[in-house]
């Protein structure tokens, strides 16, 4: 009995621990300045993201996704309830320490160079001079700005303001990494690259928060998701949960001729299988493109191997399309 | 120059004042508490409003603790890197067509051309500096903030207060930079500006001749340059010096082909100017007066003057000013004492105004009560007369006989020495003011001088940045600069607004004429004077009344802000005298008291408030 009490203990307290970032009946409403209530931007909201997770805040504009995220870093403050991180409150500046931040649209001193910029924000995190050289040069090679690195920021693009953002995000090397609407802007490769570090970042431990209305970018990465809508939580749990659709039972085989096709339909009618549909998957426009650039570059100058095979294709293209038998 | 207040001894006031600062502090941050409970408790309740206060108390204590000068600094260099971007440096040509327009149209024939010049070039370099700092300082944080630029900041381990320490050491930097740099080039621009040199032609030399023969000196003039020439009297042995004009005057020597004192001078050597950038140490003492029975007075006679600052004794009669000075040692003063004084000259009748008004100066034991025999001198307006007390002095007694005393053996009693200022021609008036007597106790150098003129400007600059900062934690950039000169010109005119105040609350309107904003506006509608009492309508008394409620905050304004002239120490530089280290450290704590108290606002504010709202 007493064992069992000090492993629930033991157990719970693992679970605070785990807690990275916790909401409790956090709420917003902006006021105007008699202090009268101006819109209600969040209402009252109970979340718990772990140690390790990408967590998505999806929903449309204006449906308080960025305010919770602003008030998870304290950059405003509760209306009523409390926010933590790691513990302590989201106003409490010594959590930054652990925290990396990607704003919506990577705001950042445009006189300043990409050096400058993480050499600046290193600064901030009282790293070391040679170890802030380091991690900037890493970083800068990591996002790609290397040939750019002298240009000031006003003279980026808006994909490479972007990745700059994401470098000085992540200059501390940060436990817990908020990224607001982060493939905004950014091509389709960069896209994948964003996605391809997020989920790298989830492999080295970290604890990722995104908020995003690109609803595959969500799909793609997450773990959890919080769908919000006009300020309110409507749905919260795992991606998979979410999406999964029960009472349809799906099977991919590989390599298996169109004659079976009879035989496993009638198989399955046996079972009381209704509905029964049998065609080809079709891949995503993202995996199309980035194939058509991949090979592109490997054989330059000629046309991509893919759209070569034309409508012959069948991974590709609207001729994939399913077929119902 | 005008010295309207001893300067106090840095060591006789800081201690209480340190005290009634923290004390002040104390009471506001108290009073700040009390207003955000109360603002607080009507959006939220008694009860979380404490909590809210509470918390943040403690999160502004943490605060203190957790600064980094790692963080001010790299946000320091952030500011710098900003001003250098945004091309600050601009100003620099802006000043050097300053110095360009100065060369051509200042008059160096002015009766002073180096007050003129340093005049000028110090309220340029101090207007430039505070103007360039001014402008950063309101526009930065609320561009950062506008741009969403300060998001990526604060959402590092960055505190408020550090933010706005950083803004303000950057700007600063930025500031004192300008500074040293319009500094040096005013400075070299001053000095080869006033600099001249005059010739003296053979023929418009004379030999004086004595009695006996011999040649008693020479006497002549020099050559007119620069708007001015000067009256020379040499020795027989050909040194000496010109009169004193425009405020300077030159050492002469003449240059003989054999035996300076049997030779007749084939050439002169005139030397640069000597007095027009100058750094007299005074010594000062205290002044009391004799009316003109030669009876014990505290103040002389008024001659109407709106300004009470000079006193003066009539000519003809007993009415003397005296001055008492205090640690005369012989070790300093060994070839007696360098008399300097400025009198100011009231005629009640023109008389021979191409002379100057004749008076007596007398050194005076305060014990014994022995006193020489005058010297006497012509008083010049607008320059400083200077007297020699030799060391030997002429007494005469009463039986009419004369005997010759030591200085210091005989006149100076237990290091003080009275000196007695005496007026003699009837109907005419001397005005002197406790500062216008003094020893010459020593010179210093005029490049520390004026290198300590420019530490007057850099406080004023600190204090310009630190405004600028604080109000740019809540306002616009546009309002942030309108709310920083508001703040100045209520600086700046602080003494006038609490007489106006003091007018408008006892009604006397002698202390103020004129009244308050909205009565001065009906005046100048209606084109009544401000001597004029106004009719006492209802109007009118309704006028009074806003008049004294608008004049309130302000006389609270006016007790508080910093006024930036009071800083400034050019008026010491241009008279030619040391700025003393007490006025110095006086100012520097003032500027340093104001600087914390904009800190902590600044700080306070910028944590108040929600960036990313």
């Amino acid at each position: 009995m007493h064992a069992g009490t000090s492993e629930k203990k033991d157990s719970h307290a693992s679970n605070l621990r785990d807690v990275v970032v916790e909401a409790r009946n956090l709420s917003k409403t902006y006021r105007d300045f008699w202090g009268r209530s101006k819109k209600v931007a969040l209402k009252p909201l109970d979340l718990e993201i772990r140690r390790g997770e990408i967590f998505g805040l999806l929903g449309p504009n204006g449906s308080g996704k960025t305010t919770t995220l602003k008030l998870l870093l304290g950059l405003i403050f509760p209306t009523s309830g409390e926010a933590l991180v790691f513990g302590r409150d989201a106003t409490d500046v010594s959590k930054n320490e652990r925290i990396g931040y990607l704003p919506e649209e990577s705001y950042l001193y445009k006189f300043l160079d990409a050096e400058e910029t993480l050499d600046f924000y290193g600064r901030l995190f009282g790293l070391p001079p040679q170890e802030r050289k380091r991690r900037g040069d890493a970083l800068i090679k990591m996002v790609g700005l290397d040939r750019d690195k002298k240009r000031q920021l006003k003279e980026y693009s808006k994909g490479m303001t972007r990745r700059i953002g994401v470098a000085q995000a992540l200059i501390n090397d940060p436990e817990l990494v908020l990224l607001d609407e982060p493939t905004s802007g950014l091509d389709p490769i960069g896209t994948r690259e964003m996605k391809d570090l997020i989920i790298d970042l989830k492999q080295r431990g970290k604890t990722v928060i995104l908020c995003s209305h690109l609803l595959a970018d969500v799909e793609d990465v997450c773990d959890r998701i919080a769908v919000l809508h006009q300020g309110e939580l409507k749905e919260l749990g795992r991606v998979a949960d979410l999406l999964r659709v029960t009472g349809v039972t799906q099977i991919r085989v590989n390599g298996l001729p169109t004659q079976a096709h009879d035989e496993i339909r009638a198989l399955l009618t046996r079972y009381g299988g209704e509905d029964i549909e049998f065609g080809n998957p079709t891949t995503t426009l993202e995996e199309l493109f980035l194939e058509v650039v991949r090979d592109t570059e490997a054989r330059p100058g000629r046309r991509a191997r893919s759209i070569a095979v034309g409508a012959g294709s069948q991974t590709n293209g609207p001729a994939d399309a399913p077929r119902h038998d | 120059m005008v010295l309207e207040e001893e300067i106090p001894k840095f060591s006789a006031w800081i201690g209480p004042a340190l005290l009634w600062y923290l004390f002040a502090g104390s009471l506001i941050v108290v009073i700040v508490a009390a207003l955000a409970w109360l603002v607080q408790s009507t959006l939220y309740g008694p009860l979380v409003a404490g909590d809210r206060v509470y918390r943040g108390l403690l999160a502004g204590l943490g605060d203190c603790a957790g600064i980094s000068l790692r963080r001010i600094w790299a946000l320091s260099r952030l500011a710098i890197q900003e001003s250098l971007r945004r091309n600050v440096l601009v100003v620099l040509g802006l000043f050097a067509l300053i110095v360009l327009f100065a060369g051509w149209f200042l008059d160096p024939t002015s009766v002073n051309p180096g007050k003129l010049y340093l005049g000028f070039m110090l309220t340029a370099t101090s207007l430039l500096v505070c103007l360039v700092t001014l402008v950063l300082s309101v526009f930065s944080l609320p561009a950062d903030i506008r741009s969403k630029a300060i998001q990526t900041v604060v959402t590092k381990p960055v505190r408020s207060a550090e933010i706005v320490l950083g803004r303000m050491i950057g700007f600063s930097i930025v500031g004192t930079v300008l500074l040293a740099l319009m500094g040096t080039t005013g400075w070299a621009f001053i000095v080869r500006s006033v600099n001249h040199r005059h010739e003296i032609a053979a023929e418009d030399v004379l030999e004086n001749r004595a009695d006996d023969g011999t040649t008693a000196g020479w006497e002549g003039r020099t050559s007119f340059d620069r708007g001015h020439r000067h009256r020379i009297d040499l020795k027989p042995d050909g040194s000496g010096r010109t009169d004193s004009t425009q405020g300077h005057r030159h050492d002469v020597r003449a240059v003989t082909a054999g035996d300076a004192t049997t030779s007749r001078p084939i050439a002169y050597a005139v030397g640069s100017p000597v007095g027009l950038l100058e750094s007299r140490k005074p010594l000062r003492g205290t002044l009391r007066f004799l009316d003109r029975g030669g009876r014990p007075s505290t103040k002389g006679i008024s001659v109407g003057a709106e300004w009470s600052y000079r006193q003066y004794i009539e000519g003809g009669t007993l009415a003397a000013a005296i001055w008492t000075f205090d640690g005369i040692a012989e070790r300093e003063f060994a070839n007696g004492l360098p008399l300097e004084m400025i009198v100011r000259v009231f005629r009640t009748h023109k008389g021979e105004i191409e002379k100057g008004i004749t008076g007596s100066v007398r050194v005076r034991n305060p014990i014994s009560g022995l006193q020489s025999d005058p010297f006497y001198f012509t008083a010049k307006e607008f320059t400083i007369d200077a007297i020699n007390i030799p060391r030997t002095l002429a007494v005469t007694s009463v039986d009419g006989g004369t005997r010759q005393v030591d200085l210091f053996t005989d006149i100076v009693a237990a290091g003080r020495v009275e000196v007695i200022l005496q007026c003699l021609q009837p109907a005419q008036y001397y005005g002197i003011a406790q500062a216008d007597f003094y020893l010459r106790a020593g010179n210093g150098s005029f490049a520390i001088n004026y290198a300590k003129s420019c530490l007057g400007i850099w406080f004023s600059m600190l204090l310009v940045t630190a405004i600028g900062v604080m109000f740019s934690t809540f306002l616009a950039g546009p309002v942030a600069l309108l709310a920083t000169l508001s703040i100045l010109l209520i600086g700046q005119f602080r003494e006038f607004i609490q007489r106006l105040f003091e007018s408008q609350v006892t009604g006397d309107a002698t202390i103020a004429p004129g009244g308050g904003p909205i009565e001065s506006l009906y005046r100048i509608v209606t084109q009544t004077s401000i001597t004029l009492d106004l009719d006492p309508t209802v109007a009118v008394q309704s006028i009074k009344t806003i008049d004294t409620f608008l004049l309130a905050p302000m006389r609270l304004g006016a007790g508080i802000f910093p006024s930036l002239s009071a800083l400034g120490t050019a008026d010491f530089l241009a008279g030619g005298f040391d700025i003393p280290l007490d006025l110095l450290a006086e100012n520097g704590m003032e500027t340093l008291g104001y600087l914390l108290a904009f800190f902590v606002a600044g700080a306070f504010c910028l944590k108040a408030r929600e960036v990313a709202s």
